[in-house]
C-alpha cells in the first residue's frame, strides 16, 4: 500500500500580475472546498457547533489574507489545518464560551485508567460489536480525550495525515506526534471497548 | 512459518508498530518483519484486524458533520466582498 498522499492540487501557476478579484477566485475554487473538512476538524477541537463556527470562519480570514504567499502545487490541506490548529490554539483556547473539564487538565489517575486496559480491547471476533456502535458513542469519546491527543488522532485517523505533516500543522516534534497518537488512540479503543461491553453490544459473560 | 521466530518479545513490539504499520510510516523492511509475524501470529493478526475496523468506525463517524450553509456562506462573503483590500 502506498503512502496516504494527497492529491497534488491541480493548481495554475499564477500570474505575478494576479489581480484581487482573480485571488479571491483562485481562493474559492482551492481553498473552499476544504470546508466541510475543516469543520469537522474544529467540531472535534472545540467540541462545540458555535465554536467550530467560529473557529473555521476565522481561519479561512487568515488564509484569505496569506493566499498569495502560499506557494501553488504546495501542500494546500496541510497549509489550511496548520491555520486551524493555530488559530484554535491562539485565539479560541483564550476565549472559550465553555468551561473545559476534560481537555489538558484530565487527572493522572483517569490517563492511567484509561491506558490500563490495554490487553482488554476487543477482538476481532467482537468486531461486528462496532457496526451496532452509535455514532455518539465515538465522537464522545474522542471528545473525552485530551486535546492533543485528541487532534494528532484526528488528523491521523480521520484525515489520513503522515506524521511528518502532522508533525507540522501541530508544531511539535515527530516524537510527540507519535506519543500523542499511541497514547489518544489508546485511550479511544479502549474507552469504546468498554462502551461496547458495557451496552451490551458484546456479552463476555462466557469468559473468564 | 515453522522457521518463524514466535516469543513474547516479537509479539510486544508487534503490538507498538501495529500503529505505526498501518499509519504506512515503517520502512518496508520494518513492514515485511510485520507483515511476516502477522502471517504467523494468530493474536496479532486479531488485534490488527480490530484496529483496522476501528479506524473505519472513526473515519466514518468523524466524517459525517458538514459544515452548516450559514457558514459556507459567511465565508464566501468574506473574501469576495474584500477582494479590493486584502493584504
Amino acid at each position: 500500500m502506498n503512502l496516504p498522499t494527497l492529491p497534488d492540487q491541480e493548481v495554475a501557476v499564477p500570474a505575478f500580475s494576479e489581480t484581487d478579484a482573480e485571488l479571491s477566485a483562485r481562493f474559492e475554487v482551492e481553498a473552499l472546498p476544504f470546508l466541510d473538512q475543516l469543520y469537522g476538524a474544529a467540531l472535534r477541537m472545540t467540541r462545540n457547533p458555535a465554536d467550530a463556527e467560529d473557529v473555521v470562519q476565522e481561519a479561512y480570514a487568515k488564509a484569505f489574507a496569506s493566499f498569495r504567499q502560499f506557494t501553488p502545487g504546495t501542500n494546500l490541506k496541510a497549509w489550511l489545518y496548520r491555520i486551524l490548529t493555530n488559530t484554535f490554539i491562539n485565539s479560541y483556547r483564550k476565549r472559550q464560551r465553555q468551561p473545559q473539564t476534560s481537555g489538558q487538565e484530565v487527572e493522572d489517575w483517569q490517563l492511567a485508567r484509561a491506558e490500563s486496559h490495554t490487553s482488554d480491547g476487543l477482538r476481532s471476533a467482537e468486531m461486528e460489536a462496532l457496526d451496532r456502535m452509535p455514532h455518539s458513542a465515538v465522537t464522545e469519546a474522542m471528545n473525552a480525550l485530551p486535546a492533543d491527543f485528541r487532534l494528532a488522532v484526528y488528523l491521523a485517523d480521520v484525515e489520513g495525515f503522515s506524521y511528518k505533516e502532522i508533525a507540522e500543522i501541530m508544531g511539535t516534534p515527530i516524537g510527540t506526534v507519535m506519543s500523542r497518537l499511541n497514547r489518544g488512540r489508546t485511550q479511544l479503543r479502549n474507552r469504546l471497548a468498554d462502551f461496547a461491553v458495557e451496552q451490551g453490544l458484546i456479552d463476555r459473560s462466557r469468559d473468564e | 512459518m515453522s522457521e518463524h521466530r514466535h516469543d513474547l518479545h516479537d509479539c510486544s513490539s508487534v503490538i507498538e508498530q501495529v500503529y505505526a504499520f498501518h499509519d504506512h510510516e515503517l520502512s518496508a523492511e520494518e513492514a515485511d518483519e510485520i507483515r511476516e509475524h502477522l502471517m504467523a501470529c494468530e493474536p496479532c493478526l486479531d488485534r490488527f484486524q480490530v484496529e483496522e475496523a476501528m479506524r473505519m468506525l472513526i473515519r466514518r463517524c468523524c466524517r459525517e458533520d458538514l459544515a452548516p450553509d450559514g457558514l459556507r456562506v459567511r465565508i464566501q462573503a468574506s473574501f469576495t466582498s474584500t477582494e479590493a483590500e486584502t493584504e
